[in-house]
Parts: structure tokens; C-alpha cells; sequence
């Protein structure tokens, strides 16, 4: 999945193991902060198919009243087929239910049930995926929701053409998902899923052992058919949730109200507390952050769901930390060396000496052991089947100008001989503090720089380019859509990814053993192996090609007012818990 | 409104009967120049403008005079864990190391920021008026001469240009300058510069011009114009020697307005992150500022003081000096 913030491209993810991680994150900083967010990476582990609904209701809960949600990002679509980002998805669940949900249980997201009496129950070599639709489910307008819905929604999510940025594992692990291309064009004829009763199958092209976690994305919900314009659904998608879309302008607000016909009895997530969910997008941040901070009026029951700026971070600890919400998600930011062009691991080794971790971080406004901790791999802490290493042995933190200079010098090139460039955004001082940290430092380690200027606007736009006038990628991360290698690799390092349309693949990495290993993973190893064999992966990647230099694993600190209840960090998706959330007395 | 030489020279010689004997020897702006030279408060707010101005040219040798370097934090080593700074504000006493403190995050200096801002602030505001002055005096001076249809097609792109939005055409013409010279930071400094100073000229002459045009549409039908035609004088010679000796009053009370709206616009640009990137900036810092309101006041008084100090002296000073070059204020 992609982060909501055009910074870093994410996904969530949910671990499986309890394996504390700590180990890697290392580097740890100079002022004995402690290193949280290597703490929380287990979180999101557990499963439990059984749960049953409905969730009893928070003590010291206020009936209705109005939660207002601000952020200065603005989601690009809540198509449910489309929804990628983090915010968008985790907005959704208010709304659309999928075949599987998150609930949070003590610190913890833990997949459960939602429109599926169970967490699917799998063949055994994990090639066909069998769920059964709960019965008495409703939409908004209180027509049932039949197992064919669920059917048309898998195959909507093939039509990319159509419904662009959404997941596509499908495309990889689904029967002829390489040749499907959705209802639109090919119609409702696809082998890949079927009905009978309330049983909907899907059945696999390889492997799949994670379907379960991947049904828990909007993509696996229930859309009519009759209902369905491609183009107008994600203006107001048919809610299955306890909230439905009353009012939404795009890019501006979305107001949810309560939707009556929603069952709770059926629901193991979500309650139903509040009247009236407010979303205001494109806030001013710092205004925002400021009012939640004084907590007078409305204030009170207003959320902010973007991460807190060093500022507020003081004020808000100063004033009342009950109302500071930090946690973990698991994500990696990194910035990707295109491999056509910078072509020489030792360059690249180098590249990754020379970048001022910790001085970026700080000057573009992260909070190191808050929001930003040293990466030294690229699955983060928690992903099971992680791997500890260290990529160069820097520890994902260390600077070493020196080091820098030697590579470089053993690959032949003289100081001031090899151009690094890349975007920034001049209309956003804090891209263009931390460009200033960068040049210095490449500078000192040797390199020449020209990093190229862009807007907030354009940066993602020029970024997801084939052909960019720079060799390295910035806003680039990810998140783990589920806890394992699988929702990494074939997602962003693959190398049949290499050209094609938004550059999924920022490195453009493309060596033939890479995918070769990734198709031997993907296609013979058992399921119980491939967590395993995707950390060694990591490894391989990341020791033996270094195709981008890993700039942390993320953090959240959020924000709210007093009156509102029940928030909590999604560590899946770094946000707030919205379906349990409600304004106190 | 236009001042007769005559009549102002009269006017004056009746209010100060005890210098009646130099009436003879004294021009308008000599008299505009001895009122104002009397007027305390105009030369308190001079004697800051000169401080500012001072401070602008000296900018690189004060900030070594302070020991202060510009832009030259190391956001690990000057600020601690939670982005505040290690020295100084806000979290502990004045320091002469860093007499505005530190920027929180990078760690940079703030009064080599300060001094390099009042450098832009008043570079910028200096140019931009000198150019909107100039564009506003030939455009007026040529409108308000000529009849028929010069007059009206000036007339028109005066009308034409008063319609454009400041602050639309400044926002539409940054990230074109962004896409086009992105590439090459030398270039898209000079460029988003020059942007800047075209935006905040290019779109504030007209009132100047106007003004001018009014003026000379009324001074033209005058007996010394006429006699100059007569006599064959060229027009260039009637436009700079006759009629533009009799309208310096209103432009340079223009001039003292034009300055410090420059220096507030020039601030609410960067403000709005319109302005010259890379280059320090009062409006800049306060853009990064407003965000330590509550946690780190002193960070964003600096710029604004001196936003405000600039401002208010050189509102007061234009004042002063329009009234100096009044003939009908009396004192």
C-alpha cells in the first residue's frame, strides 16, 4: 500500500511473529532516547477466526456527537478497488467492509472476520481460497448483500486500466490474472472466482498463503454490479459499514453519517458511536496542530491524523500527553539509486556513507526514535521472516565521509567526479532544509551534486518518470501489506516492473538473479518457508547490489482533543483507529 | 497635485518671514529638504532606514563581527533529540554564541539569518520601487502628453495591467520558473530573483503612472509649456526638463509609499513560499517560524521585528516627507 504523504509510497502490514526485533535498528541516538520504534514492531501479529461481533460498547462513552478529522494531505480517491494509501484505506473502513478486517485488541491490530464468517479457509497447498458471506448483511439502502457482489469486486480489481493504483497481487497470484483485464473489457467471464451458495472461491495461479491478510483491503469488499460506474463509484461507494457517505468534495471534505442499516452483531471491529464523522483535507498542518493543541471548542473532538511537527510535539507534551498518540508502522523510507545509471555497488556503497542520516531527518522535521529510526535492512522490524543484517554496516545511521571517499576512489572516480541529483521540493522549506543537510554531505564524502527543484505539486509527476533528469529517487518507502518479504519484493523490486507506466519499481533494478530468486520463492517454496527465504532475500538485495539508500523505518505520533475516545495507533497503517473510536462524556 | 514654483516659493516666503531675504535662491526641493530636516520624528525614522541599510551592505562582515555564520548548523550537534536547539532559546539563557538563538531542526544561526534577510528585504524593495518608478514616470509622462490615440492605448494597458491579481500572477509564475530552471540551482536562484522583482514591479507602476499622467494632462496646457512649444523646444526636452522638475513631489512621495509595501510584500511572498528560494528571507523565516509560536517565540520575533521596524520608519518617513513637499501643509 502507498502512504498518504506523497513522501513515501506505503502499504500496511500486519506481523506474524512476536519475535522482538530490536537488534538492527541500532545506531540509537546521543541523547539516550530509547529506541520505540524497534520496541512496537510486533505489533499487528495475531489472528483470531473466531471472533464474533458486536464489540461492546466504551465505557465513559458520549451517545452521537461529531469527530472531526483534519489533515493537509487530501486522499485521491475512495474508490474501494482503488484505494492504496494509507489514509484513503483506513478512512474506508468506516465505510465499505471487506472479507477480513483489523481490530485493535491491547496494543495490538489483530485480523479478524468482517463480511466472512471466518479468515477464508485455504486447500492445502494454499491454491484455492474458500470464504463464506455472513447472512442478513445489508447495504445502505437495504438491499442484501449476496456472495456474487464479493465475486464482482475480485474481478473489479483486475480492470487497472479502469482503476489504477489499487493493489495488484492479483494480477501475480490470481488464475489468469495475467490475462484478465476486468468486467469492463473482458466481462464477467473469469475462471478465477466462483459462487455457490454463500461460498465465494478464488482460486490461484501459484502459491498464495497470505490471502487472508490481502482480503482485508477494501478491494475484497462487496460492490454491486448494476450499481457500479467506474468512474462515479469512489464518489460515494455503497456502505456496508456502520458510517456511509453523506456529503464528499473530493480533495476538500467528507462527511459520514451513521448508516442504519449496518448490523453491529455481525461486525467483530467496528461500533458505532458517533453521529457524524467530519474529514477536512488540505488543512493548514500548523493551525490544525495548534488548535487540537489549545483544545477549546471544537477542538475537543477533532483529530489530526498526520504526524506532529517537532513543535507540537513539545507543546503537546508540555500540555497534555494523554492526548499524544505515538506508535509504530511498518514501513522503510528509502531514496532509490536508479541502477542504469548509477551502475557501480561501490558508488552506490558509497552513496550510502555518505547520506547525512541523522541530519536529515532532524532537518526535515522527523523525530529520531519517534517517527524516524536507523534502517540497516529494508524489511522493517517485525516482518516475519526478517533477517538482521547490516546492508554496509553502517547500521542504517552511521555517516562516514571518509568511507565514502575510499569507495569511491577503489571505483575509480575522483572527489567532485560523480554527480548525484535528485528532486526536492523548493516551495516546502523543510524538502529544502533537508536537500541543503544532503548536498553538504555528499559534498564532504566527494560526490558532485545537482539536485533538481520541483514543487509540492509536481514532485510525484517527475518522480514516477522512466526517464527523469536525475539518478536517485527521493519520496520513495513502503509498507508492508502483509508481515511478510512477499508484500515487498514483488511489489517494488521486481524487475519486470523495470519500465513500466508510474515507475513502480523506483530502482529499476533488473538482475536476472534477483528474479530468478523471486520466482523460485513465489512459485516452489512452501508456504511455510518463503517468510524465511524473503529475508534472506533482503539480504541478497541489499548486500550484494545496495539499490537504494535506506533512510529509516517510520513512527507516528498523532495528535487528538480531549473529548474523543478510543484512538489509538493502527499500527498497520500508521493512523488512527476509526472504527473504535468515540467522544467521551 | 502640481506645485506651481512660483506660488510655493511665495507661499513659504510668507509663512517664514525671517529668511525673507534667500526667497530668491530657493528651489522647491530646497525647502521640501529644510522641512523635513526639521521634523524630528522623519529623522529618527531616517536615521533607522540608514541603520537598515547599513546592516544590509554590512551584512557578511557583521555576522563575523558577531561570530555567527550563515546557514551553517549541523541539525545533530546545534539542536538536541526533540529538534529544539542546545543553546540559547528557548530553552536556556541568551547566549552571545547566538544572540537570536537558533533555528530549531537545522540549527542555524539565527541573526546571520536576520542580517541576510534585511539584505534581501531591502534589496529587493529598493529595485522593485526604483523600476516601478521609472516604467511609472515614462508611461505617465508619455500618456499624459500626447493626445489621441498614444493616450488611449496607454491609458488602456494601464487599465489592462490594474486588472491583473498581484498575488495570482506571482503563484502562477513560480512553478513555471521551478519547471523551467529546476535543474540548475545557480539559474533558478537569478530567475525566481528576477521573477520576483518583475512580479512586484511589473504590476505596480500603473498607479505612478496614472498619478503622473493626471498631473502633466493639467501642467501640458500651461503658459511655460506652451511657450516652450512655441519656441521649438523637442518634446523629450519639454517631457524631462519641463514638466518632470514640476511633478518630483508626488513621485517622490510614491517612492516613500513604494518601500515599505515592498518589503511587507517581498516578506508575505516568501511567506507564502513564492518567493526567492535558497536565499534568506524575513518572510521565509517567519514561514518556518509560525510554527514555534507557542514553544519558541523568539524565533519568530526576530524577523517580525524587523519587518515592523523597517516598515513603520519608512511609512512615517514617506510620510514626512509628502508633507514636506506639500505646499499647502502649514506648520
Amino acid at each position: 500500500m502507498r502512504m498518504k504523504k506523497p513522501a513515501v509510497a506505503l502499504a500496511t502490514a500486519a506481523l506474524m511473529t512476536l519475535a522482538a526485533c530490536g537488534g538492527g535498528g541500532g545506531g540509537g541516538t546521543t541523547d539516550g532516547q530509547p529506541q520505540k520504534l524497534d520496541e512496537g514492531g510486533a505489533a499487528g501479529s495475531a489472528k483470531d477466526p473466531d471472533a464474533e461481533g458486536p464489540l461492546p460498547m466504551p465505557e465513559g462513552m458520549q451517545e452521537g456527537g461529531t469527530i472531526t478529522v483534519g489533515s493537509d494531505e487530501a486522499p485521491t480517491t475512495f474508490d474501494p478497488t482503488r484505494a492504496y494509501y494509507t489514509d484513503s484505506t483506513a478512512i474506508l473502513t468506516l465505510v465499505t467492509r471487506a472479507l477480513t478486517q483489523y481490530v485493535y485488541r491491547d496494543g495490538e491490530m489483530v485480523l479478524v472476520p468482517d463480511l466472512a464468517t471466518d479468515l477464508g479457509r485455504p486447500n492445502s497447498d494454499n491454491t484455492e481460497w474458500t470464504f463464506t458471506l455472513k447472512k442478513g448483511l445489508k447495504y445502505e439502502d437495504g438491499s442484501p448483500v449476496e456472495p456474487e457482489d464479493v465475486a464482482y469486486a475480485v474481478k473489479r480489481s483486475f480492470a487497472i486500466e479502469e482503476l489504477p493504483e489499487g493493489p495488484t497481487y492479483n494480477l501475480t497470484y490470481f488464475l489468469d490474472g495475467d490475462t484478465y483485464k476486468g468486467p469492463f473489457q473482458d466481462g464477467d467471464d473469469y475462471r478465477g472466482v466462483e459462487v455457490n451458495g454463500m461460498d465465494i472461491t478464488i482460486k490461484m495461479a501459484r502459491p498464495f498463503a497470505e490471502m487472508d491478510y490481502l482480503a482485508s483491503f477494501p478491494q475484497f469488499g462487496a460492490i454491486p454490479q448494476e450499481k457500479d460506474n467506474p468512474e462515479t463509484y469512489g464518489n460515494n461507494p455503497l456502505a456496508t459499514g456502520p458510517y456511509k457517505f453523506s456529503d464528499y468534495k473530493p480533495g476538500t471534505s467528507l462527511t459520514l453519517v451513521k448508516n442504519d442499516q449496518w448490523d453491529p452483531a455481525t461486525d467483530p471491529g467496528r461500533i458505532q458511536a458517533v453521529d457524524t464523522w467530519q474529514f477536512n483535507f488540505g488543512e493548514d498542518l500548523n493551525r490544525l496542530q495548534n488548535e487540537i493543541i489549545n483544545d477549546t471548542g471544537e477542538a475537543q473532538t477533532t483529530v489530526n491524523y498526520d504526524n506532529t511537527t517537532p513543535a507540537t510535539y513539545r507543546a503537546i507534551q508540555e500540555e497534555d500527553p494523554d492526548r499524544l498518540v505515538e506508535g509504530t508502522s511498518p514501513c522503510t523510507y528509502y531514496w532509490a539509486m536508479d541502477q542504469r545509471r548509477i551502475t557501480e555497488l561501490k558508488v552506490r556503497q558509497a552513496v550510502g556513507w555518505a547520506f547525512p542520516y541523522r541530519n536529515y531527518w532532524r532537518s526535515i522535521g522527523a523525530i529520531e526514535g519517534v517517527t524516524r529510526e536507523g534502517s540497516p535492512t529494508l524489511l522493517p522490524p517485525g516482518t516475519n521472516g526478517r533477517k538482521e543484517f547490516d546492508a554496509i554496516g553502517n547500521k542504517g545511521i552511521e555517516t562516514d565521509p571518509q568511507k565514502a571517499k575510499d569507495l569511491l576512489a577503489e571505483a575509480g572516480y575522483k572527489p567532485g567526479e560523480y554527480e548525484l541529483s535528485w528532486f526536492f521540493e523548493n516551495d516546502d522549506p523543510l524538502s529544502v532544509a533537508g536537500k541543503d543537510q544532503v548536498v553538504e554531505a555528499f559534498e564532504k564524502a566527494g560526490f558532485a551534486t545537482k539536485p533538481v527543484a520541483s514543487t509540492t505539486e509536481t514532485i510525484r509527476t517527475d518522480e514516477s518518470d522512466n526517464d527523469p533528469p536525475v539518478n536517485m529517487i527521493t519520496s520513495s518507502g513502503w509498507c508492508s501489506d502483509w508481515p511478510t518479504g512477499g508484500s515487498w519484493f514483488p511489489a517494488q523490486w521486481d524487475g519486470d516492473l523495470v519500465g513500466q507506466e508510474g515507475r513502480p519499481n523506483p530502482s529499476m533494478i533488473k538482475e536476472p538473479e534477483l528474479d530468478k530468486e523471486q520466482d523460485r520463492i513465489i512459485e516452489t517454496l512452501p508456504a511455510e518457508e518463503t517468510a524465511a527465504a524473503w529475508g534472506e532475500f533482503d539480504e541478497l538485495m541489499m548486500t550484494k547490489y545496495y539499490p537504494a539508500v535506506l533512510t529509516g523505518y517510520s513512527g507516528t505520533a498523532m495528535i487528538h482533543g480531549s473529548k474523543v475516545g478510543g484512538m489509538e495507533n493502527d499500527n498497520l497503517r500508521g493512523g488512527p483507529t476509526y472504527q473504535q473510536m468515540f467522544v467521551t462524556q | 497635485m502640481g506645485i506651481g514654483p512660483t506660488e510655493t516659493v511665495a507661499d513659504h516666503a510668507a509663512d517664514t518671514p525671517a529668511t525673507a531675504q534667500e526667497i530668491a535662491g530657493r528651489s522647491p526641493t530646497k525647502i521640501a529638504l529644510d522641512r523635513l530636516r526639521s521634523d524630528k520624528i522623519a529623522m529618527i525614522c531616517l536615521g533607522i532606514v540608514v541603520l537598515f541599510v547599513l546592516i544590509a551592505i554590512f551584512a557578511p562582515l557583521l555576522t563575523r563581527l558577531f561570530g555567527v555564520e550563515l546557514r551553517g548548523g549541523v541539525p545533530i550537534e546545534d539542536t538536541k533529540a526533540d529538534s529544539f536547539p542546545i543553546i540559547g532559546p528557548p530553552d536556556y539563557g541568551f547566549t552571545w554564541e547566538a544572540p537570536f538563538g537558533l533555528a530549531p531542526t537545522t540549527g542555524d544561526d539565527n541573526l546571520a539569518e536576520w542580517f541576510y534577510g534585511a539584505r534581501t528585504s531591502l534589496f529587493v524593495a529598493t529595485v522593485a520601487t526604483l523600476v516601478s518608478t521609472v516604467i511609472g514616470i515614462i508611461v505617465g509622462l508619455l500618456a499624459g502628453f500626447s493626445r489621441g490615440w498614444l493616450d488611449r492605448v496607454i491609458t488602456f494597458f494601464i487599465d489592462v495591467f490594474l486588472s491583473l491579481p498581484f498575488i495570482l500572477v506571482a503563484l502562477a509564475l513560480s512553478p513555471i520558473i521551478v519547471s523551467r530552471f529546476g535543474a540548475d540551482a545557480a539559474s533558478l536562484e537569478r530567475w525566481s530573483m528576477f521573477s520576483l522583482l518583475f512580479v512586484l514591479s511589473a504590476l505596480t507602476w500603473m498607479t505612478l503612472a496614472r498619478l503622473i499622467r493626471g498631473e502633466v494632462l493639467s501642467l501640458r496646457e500651461r503658459e511655460f509649456v506652451q511657450a516652450a512649444r512655441v519656441i521649438g523646444v523637442p518634446t523629450r526636452s519639454i517631457l524631462f526638463r519641463e514638466l518632470l522638475p514640476n511633478i518630483i513631489a508626488p513621485i517622490v512621495v510614491s517612492i516613500s509609499l513604494g518601500l515599505p509595501t515592498f518589503v511587507t510584500a517581498e516578506a508575505g511572498l516568501a511567506y507564502l513560499g513564492i518567493g526567492v528560494a535558497g536565499i534568506p528571507s524575513w518572510g521565509q523565516t517567519v514561514n518556518r517560524a509560525v510554527d514555534y509560536f507557542s514553544t519558541y517565540p523568539v524565533y519568530l520575533y526576530a524577523p517580525v521585528i524587523g519587518i515592523t521596524v523597517l516598515v513603520i520608519a519608512l511609512n512615517l518617513l514617506g510620510d514626512a516627507v509628502r508633507d514636506a513637499f506639500d505646499p499647502k501643509t502649514r506648520r
